[in-house]
């Protein structure tokens, strides 16, 4: 098993208020799976994606990612876990608008300590299974949106990450450049990527294998499709 | 890797803003300048006034009337002495049995004529023929130094000074040919090498004539400086405590009565010197420690700007796995590649001042290595210190936050 959550809580502290973001979601993932975590806004999605990707701990349960407990560890840790096992996809892209495509997809790289050959290598091939490698030298503002988002997928792929999370992927795209990074993410889960998107909208979550419907911090239903061909 | 990139991330980032940079890094380019500018010209100074003390050798002291005074009180209570006569230095000579050498001297200012040709203002020396083994730093080009015998016979013979042979010679050779002095004849036996300029005045317009023949022309009213040499460093003591008696007891001064003369070794003249610039030391590092702080302090407030401006870079580099000492790593090489910068400018104006102050000033300077490193230092430390804090609050920054930050 990949990812097994048990009873896992988010509550945040707003003044004196308590926001209860996550309530007690239990959840498995497995290797190669393609799972969609759909919801609609405030409905705890983003939190759940923070939790997953290790970019929060929670306030209660447990969290196996690998089969390590991971709900336990310091920011730094953390952050070291992130760099061998998550790669994320943003909404907003979240590239470094001063680096080049190449540089920005050798980051996670850098950050796990991969040597710079080695590094460079893995930045070009990831590049090139997102059909960039024509614009390796390019600046984000010289690129369209659908190329930084793949740029940004490269750079999810690049330190070879178990899970690939990918929040609100296609946001600020159109509908034809969305559905071709959804494409995308298709020949990536074939390939064998674990990918988690997680997305209110029912077009992009109908790629996976299953969703999962989120609603005020709870698992509301989950289902599983079969593809069609 | 990530150390160059951060270097290249911090010069893009101070080229991308040309006049922001600028205004940040003028603190420290203020301060590091004054350094250098400062150092390299007390270095020079040093260079020259330790040379010329070392003249008087650390073995050689001087008896004379007036000695070191720091005020015209002092000055004017030391007119009233008594002046040194050949016969004080005869009594040195005899009876000090610690001094290996003694000898006197006495100076005028006088106009010196060859031909139609003349000079005014030339120290003219009357000194004893064994002056070569008390002072050092005066070498002969050619012919010889006035001797015993020219003391005893009070010869009208002169050694000049290298600024006497280019100026009245024009090149042609000067031994053999009389010049005069104050309408006397002169034969000169012997010529100085040049020695150069000492804080814009020449060390070459002199001319050395025995003391005998300085006391007949111009008579003995004049007191006489007594050079003594003592057999070795240990003696010094010895030999300067009993000149002293001896002139004490021959100056018949009452003993709770002060000196009515004074010593001086090289020793007197570095401490004066030194006293000199130390001070100088001290207004340097009084502005440069100003001018660094209030550098350091733009420093921090421009990398707390830049903290924020990218704020989402830090929040990205942190969700793809930079751990806090990466980001704080980051922040602080930027810091102080920054103030590092302003170093580097800062040492080459100071460079520059001091190369414009030793061209239009009579004061020398010299660049010293060690001051260019300490000025790489300072900045760098200014760099660490004022970088420390902005660097650790973005290594601080929650990724969740710092990804949504707008």
């Amino acid at each position: 098993m990949l990812i097994k959550t048990e009873n896992l809580w988010k509550i945040y502290e707003v003044g004196a208020e308590k926001v209860h973001a996550v309530q007690g979601i239990s959840l498995e993932v497995e290797k190669g799976e393609y799972l969609a975590i759909m919801g609609p806004s405030g409905s705890g999605k983003s939190t759940l994606m923070n939790l997953i990707g290790c970019l929060d701990t929670p306030t209660r349960g447990k969290y196996f990612l690998n089969g390590q407990l991971v709900s336990q560890l310091t920011d730094d840790e953390l952050a070291r876990i992130r760099s061998k096992e998550i790669g994320f996809v943003f909404q907003t892209f979240n590239l470094l608008p001063r680096a080049t495509a190449l540089h920005n997809v050798e980051l996670p790289l850098i950050y796990n300590g991969t040597p710079s050959a080695e590094r460079i290598r893995r930045a070009k091939d990831a590049l090139k299974m997102v059909d960039l490698e024509d614009r390796m030298t390019h600046r984000p503002n010289e690129l369209s949106g659908g190329q930084r988002q793949r740029v940004a997928l490269a750079r999810a792929l690049s330190n070879n990450p178990s899970i690939i999370l990918a929040d609100e992927p296609t946001g600020n795209l159109d509908t034809a450049t969305g559905s071709e990074i959804m494409q995308l993410f298709g020949r990536l889960h074939s390939q064998g990527n674990t990918l988690i998107v997680i997305t209110h909208e029912a077009e992009v979550a109908r790629y996976a294998d299953r969703i999962i419907h989120i609603r005020d911090g709870k698992i509301e239903k989950e289902e599983r499709l079969t593809k069609q061909g | 890797m990530q150390f160059l990139e951060s270097i290249l991330l911090a010069l893009s980032s101070l080229r991308a803003n040309k006049l922001r940079s600028i205004l940040t890094l003028i603190g420290v380019i203020i301060g590091v300048m004054t350094v250098i500018a400062v150092v390299s010209i007390i270095a020079g100074m040093n260079r020259y006034v330790v040379d010329k003390i070392s003249a008087l050798g650390s073995t050689t002291f001087v008896i004379d009337r007036i000695g070191v005074v720091t005020s015209e009180e002092e000055f004017f209570e030391a007119l009233k002495r008594k002046k040194l006569t050949m016969e004080d230095m005869e009594a040195v000579r005899e009876n000090c049995a610690f001094c290996y050498q003694v000898g006197g001297r006495v100076v005028t200012v006088r106009k010196v004529k060859y031909k139609n040709q003349y000079l005014s203002d030339v120290y003219i020396a009357g000194a004893t023929a064994n002056w070569p083994e008390l002072i050092s730093g005066i070498d002969l080009e050619s012919g010889r130094s006035p001797t015993d015998f020219d003391e005893d016979h009070r010869r009208q013979v002169a050694l000049i000074g290298w600024e006497i042979a280019d100026k009245l010679f024009f090149g042609l050779d000067p031994l053999d040919k009389e010049i005069r002095i104050g309408g006397r004849r002169f034969k000169i036996v012997g010529m100085a090498e040049k020695r150069g300029t000492f804080l814009g005045q020449s060390q070459d317009n002199f001319v050395i004539i025995p003391i005998t023949t300085f006391h007949k022309i111009y008579g003995t009213r004049r007191s006489v400086d007594i050079f003594v040499k003592a057999q070795d460093l240990e003696s010094m003591r010895e030999a300067q405590d009993q000149a002293r008696m001896i002139l004490r007891l021959r100056r018949k001064v009452p003993q709770d009565k002060p000196d009515d003369f004074s010593i001086m070794t090289a020793e007197t003249f570095m401490d004066l010197y030194r006293n000199f610039t130390s001070t100088a030391f001290l207004v340097m590092i009084g502005v440069s420690s100003i001018a660094l702080v209030v550098g350091g302090i733009v420093i921090m407030n421009i990398m707390l700007v830049s903290v924020t401006e990218r704020t989402r870079e830090i929040g990205v580099r942190k969700a793809v796995g930079a751990r806090r000492r990466h980001i704080l790593w980051q922040f602080l090489v930027e810091a102080v590649t920054l103030s590092l910068v302003g170093g580097i400018i800062g040492i080459l104006i100071g460079v520059l001042i001091a190369k414009l102050v030793s061209v239009t000033t009579p004061l020398p300077s010299a660049v010293e290595w060690w001051s260019v490193v300490a000025g790489l230092l300072i900045a760098s430390s200014v760099g660490i210190f004022f970088g420390i804090y902005p660097a650790m609050k973005a290594a601080r920054l929650n990724p969740i936050e710092a990804l949504r930050y707008e």
